[in-house]
């Protein structure tokens, strides 16, 4: 009677918000083809209709909206052609999000290219400006460079008989220069004999070879003069700033020239022709000056005119952008839609909410009467083969513990969902293994930071690593509530202990202390209220009391966990209506682990409570070996022998009993129903992993297995039965992780800043307490926290997880405007 | 304090706390319930990990030597 009423209790309660997945109905939609554009962008707004893809077998090309796709694609590339551009000016893209008219997506097309390709204009007209820019630039710097050279040659020239000639430039653009320049870009009528000079300016990376290949080539009849040019030029390929090198060589003969020049152009040096007349330099010094002023202001007036145009750009960017991603979405959706024999209406069909249904029938209302249509669309539901997706509706505290427990596998279509636990178990557990309040009081911190900035940070765009702690950062605010939970049992404040309780339970056992090193303090009063005495710390038996006490601690914990574990799968099989499961999968379960570590269990407190020297391993490892010997003084309560003989009893029938009855029963159910006359649903969450429970087709398996099935219950059981040692074990980590804390930390306060600090000298003590500052902040709070946090994930994952989730579902993706981000593009 | 009425003292306080989180954060029943799971999850939590220590100090096997100067 008892357990019946708890039954009715357990169902008479409402559903617990995400406990399991929402119920969701596989929807057919027949929308009219004038319809139906704008009734996919309203469900696209609403966003909760996981679309099915009809067309799976054709190709992209050979879709029925590809064209739109395509321009949409065009699209998207010239507005991120545009994107670059306003970010290689420089320009900030204004967020005022101006009461803009919504635009038309042809009329944006349009808009796009004219803006497309006046900007490609102005960038060339631009660059062509620079590069004279830049020639015109070089040649006054040859110029000035140059004409040093030349002067001080001149006054060495013997006379008359050297005659200087101008020659020898490589560049040709030079049709609008000014009229002296003109003059001596004539090509004179050169001399063969007579010194002659080439001047220009290069690349100071390449001037060494470059003299050296000119030596070579001329055999040494060449004389070579350089100066460094002074300001840096834009090398117009890379464009960056690089140094150059002004030249001037001095030589004989046609040949010579020729085979200069020709090393000069593979070199990429730029010859300038300089006039030998000295007076003349003056003037063409001044003309190349004032023409360099007019391309500097026509530079100017050109950039200024772009960036016009760019910010005029940059304001409607992100919007454009956003319609251009909506539409290409819209219309890679529509694809997706098949036409129906009459070729007007197309075919939807997808997966929703079941609580969405309304919603999504006076969305399908607004667009059939936004788009003046004369026939309505039809919404109605369907039965499907496959598993219905999963979905679980999170909040901003919920959804980091939700992606924790989807990390591992998404749930299975309404089976209990771990993460309800989660939310409060894995912070435990991670305090568990970082128990220390002033570090705790860091952790707060930082997740106090995080969540007061939500706002900002929110919208920003930030690194992974830091996206991942904001993201968690309600999980790092349980965890280190949980960790000054924690820190103040384990009485660890950076490892220092704190009295905050009252006074220590232990004293020496006189008033001279004498015994106190060898024998010890003695317990005098009740245990200290709240947490580990603080007497414990730095003395001697410090770790052997702390170990013994965390282990113990590992265990309890760890089988009250396991037992939760086994217990959601009773709640599971429930839901599901197995009884099968319930009576030969969850009794004996429960019975093998309680008989043996439930009873462990129960001997730690038996022994803690009556202060027994017992030693537990001696108890466990003979009630197996020979459970009907004597326990003498290891016997902690009275009929402790038959006890532990009737739960051995009990551990060995479950075995068989997990092992066996099953698949014999889902054989004979089999036989029954395709058989008989029986219309008993095969209803096990083990075995058919394609029929969901609320469908009213027949599975398609005609065929029984009898070998896989048994030897599925086979592994299964086997696996609990070895698990439930190992993952005992495994719970152990608890303790490791917490004295691998303890010590680090120990270590870090006495051997760094307790020395430092016993120095009399300041640098000596503030270099200590920046060392120990830095090691608490990286291996303490950084490394530590990782550590720990990724224990207590896998004790989720692997120890309580195996006991009940299945994990093999399909996450639920609508097709909604909100989770296209701008990867997509 | 003593064993019993501290651990009585933790079923107040959760019981306290299941109810304000019922007063202040009302938003459904199914919410509800969730809620509650979460307060009484944790408090279970705290309190056992209170209760093992408490515990494994009352009758110690072992006491601390202090290690000589």
């Amino acid at each position: 009677m008892f357990p019946g009423k708890m039954e009715q209790f357990i169902d008479n309660l409402p559903p617990m918000d995400l406990m399991r997945s929402e119920k969701m109905t596989f929807v057919q939609l027949i929308i009219p083809a004038e319809s139906a554009h704008r009734a996919i962008s309203y469900l696209g707004e609403l966003g909760l209709l996981q679309f099915r893809d009809l067309n799976a077998d054709k190709s992209p090309f050979q879709r029925t909206f590809v064209n739109q796709v395509k321009r949409c694609a065009e699209m998207s590339r010239k507005l991120r052609f545009f994107k670059d551009q306003v970010n290689k000016a420089g320009l900030m893209s204004s967020s005022r999000t101006l009461l803009q008219p919504d635009i038309d997506l042809e009329d944006l097309e349009v808009h796009l290219a004219e803006h497309e390709h006046e900007l490609i204009e102005m960038n060339s007209n631009s660059d062509k400006l620079r590069q004279s820019y830049n020639e015109l630039l070089e040649f006054k710097i040859v110029l000035q460079k140059a004409s040093g050279f030349l002067i001080s040659s001149h006054g060495r020239a013997v006379s008359g008989e050297i005659e200087l000639q101008d020659n020898g430039y490589s560049n040709d653009d030079y049709g609008d220069t000014a009229s002296l320049l003109e003059q001596e870009m004539r090509p004179q009528p050169s001399n063969t004999s007579g010194l002659r000079f080439i001047s220009g300016i290069i690349c100071k990376s390449k001037a060494l070879r470059f003299e050296r290949m000119l030596f070579r080539a001329t055999r040494g009849n060449m004389f070579f003069n350089q100066a460094p040019a002074g300001e840096q030029i834009m090398d117009p390929v890379s464009t960056e700033m690089i140094e150059k090198t002004v030249f001037v060589v001095f030589f004989s003969g046609e040949q010579a020239r020729t085979k200069i020049l020709k090393i000069c152009e593979a070199f990429g040096a730029n010859c300038y022709p300089v006039p030998e007349d000295i007076s003349k330099h003056g003037q063409i010094t001044r003309e190349v000056t004032s023409r360099l002023t007019d391309l500097e202001a026509t530079l100017d007036a050109g950039i200024r005119h772009r960036n016009k145009a760019l910010t005029s750009i940059a304001d409607h960017l992100a919007k454009w952008m956003d319609l251009v991603r909506r539409e290409k979405a819209v219309y890679d959706t529509l694809n997706m839609l098949n036409f129906d024999v009459t070729k007007k209406c197309l075919v939807a069909e997808g997966w929703c909410p079941m609580i969405a249904k309304a919603q999504m029938q006076e969305v399908l209302h607004r667009a059939t009467f936004d788009s003046n249509s004369q026939v309505g669309i039809i919404f109605h539901q369907m039965d499907a083969v496959e598993a219905p997706p999963t979905y679980f509706k999170t909040n901003t505290f919920t959804n980091p513990y939700q992606e924790i427990v989807d990390a591992y596998g998404v749930a299975r279509y309404q089976e209990a969902n771990p993460a309800v636990y989660t939310t409060v178990i894995f912070p435990f557990l991670f305090a568990m293994m970082f128990g220390d309040w002033g570090h705790g009081i860091c952790l707060l911190l930082g997740a106090l930071v995080l969540i007061a900035r939500e706002n900002k940070l929110s919208t920003q765009k930030l690194g992974s690593f830091m996206e991942m702690l904001f993201g968690g950062r309600y999980v790092i605010l349980l965890m280190s509530l949980f960790s000054i939970y924690c820190g103040l049992i384990y009485n660890e404040f950076f490892s220092v202990p704190f009295h905050i309780f009252g006074p220590s339970a232990f004293r020496c056992r006189d008033t001279s202390c004498r015994d106190a090193y060898t024998t010890g303090l003695v317990k005098y009063r009740d245990p200290y209220p709240f947490g580990v005495d603080p007497s414990w710390r730095g003395s001697r038996s410090e770790l052997a009391f702390l170990n013994s006490m965390k282990m113990k601690m590992s265990i309890l914990f760890g089988v009250a966990h396991m037992n939760l574990g086994i217990i959601l799968s009773y709640f599971n099989a429930r839901f599901f209506g197995s009884s099968l499961d319930i009576r030969y999968q969850f009794v004996p379960q429960m019975i093998f682990l309680n008989s043996l570590f439930g009873y462990l269990s129960l001997l730690i407190i038996v022994k803690w409570c009556s202060g027994s020297q017992a030693d537990l391993y001696h108890v466990m490892i003979y009630m197996f070996l020979s459970p009907t010997d004597e326990l003498g003084e290891n016997q902690l309560f009275w009929g402790q022998r038959p006890l532990q003989i009737v739960l051995l009893l009990l551990a060995l029938i479950a075995v068989p009993w997990m092992l066996f009855p099953k698949p014999f029963i889902l054989k004979k159910l089999h036989t029954e129903r395709f058989q008989g006359r029986s219309y008993g649903i095969l209803n096990s969450s083990e075995l058919d992993l394609e029929v969901e429970p609320d469908s009213a087709r027949e599975h398609h398996h005609e065929e029984f297995n009898f070998s896989e099935v048994f030897v599925h219950q086979m592994i299964h059981s086997i696996e609990f039965i070895l698990g439930s040692v190992s993952n005992t074990a495994s719970y152990l980590r608890l303790w490791a992780l917490s004295l691998a804390h303890s010590e680090l930390s120990t270590v870090f306060y006495e051997k760094v800043l307790l020395l430092a600090w016993g120095y009399d000298n300041l640098v000596i003590r503030l270099v200590g307490l920046t060392v120990f500052a830095f090691a608490t902040a990286f291996i303490l709070l950084m490394m530590e926290s990782l550590s720990a946090f990724l224990h207590a994930l896998r004790l989720h994952w692997v120890e309580f997880q195996n006991k009940f989730y299945h994990g093999d579902g399909y996450k639920f993706k609508p097709f909604s405007f909100a989770s296209l981000t701008e990867d997509d593009d | 304090m003593g064993f019993v009425v501290t651990s009585l003292i933790f079923l107040l306080i959760g019981i306290i706390a299941s109810l304000s989180t019922r007063i202040f954060f009302n938003k459904g029943p199914s919410a509800n319930l969730f809620h509650l799971t979460l307060v009484l999850t944790s408090t279970t939590c705290c309190w056992m990990m209170w209760a093992i220590v408490y515990l494994a100090q009352m009758n110690p096997l072992i006491v601390p030597i202090l290690s000589g100067e």
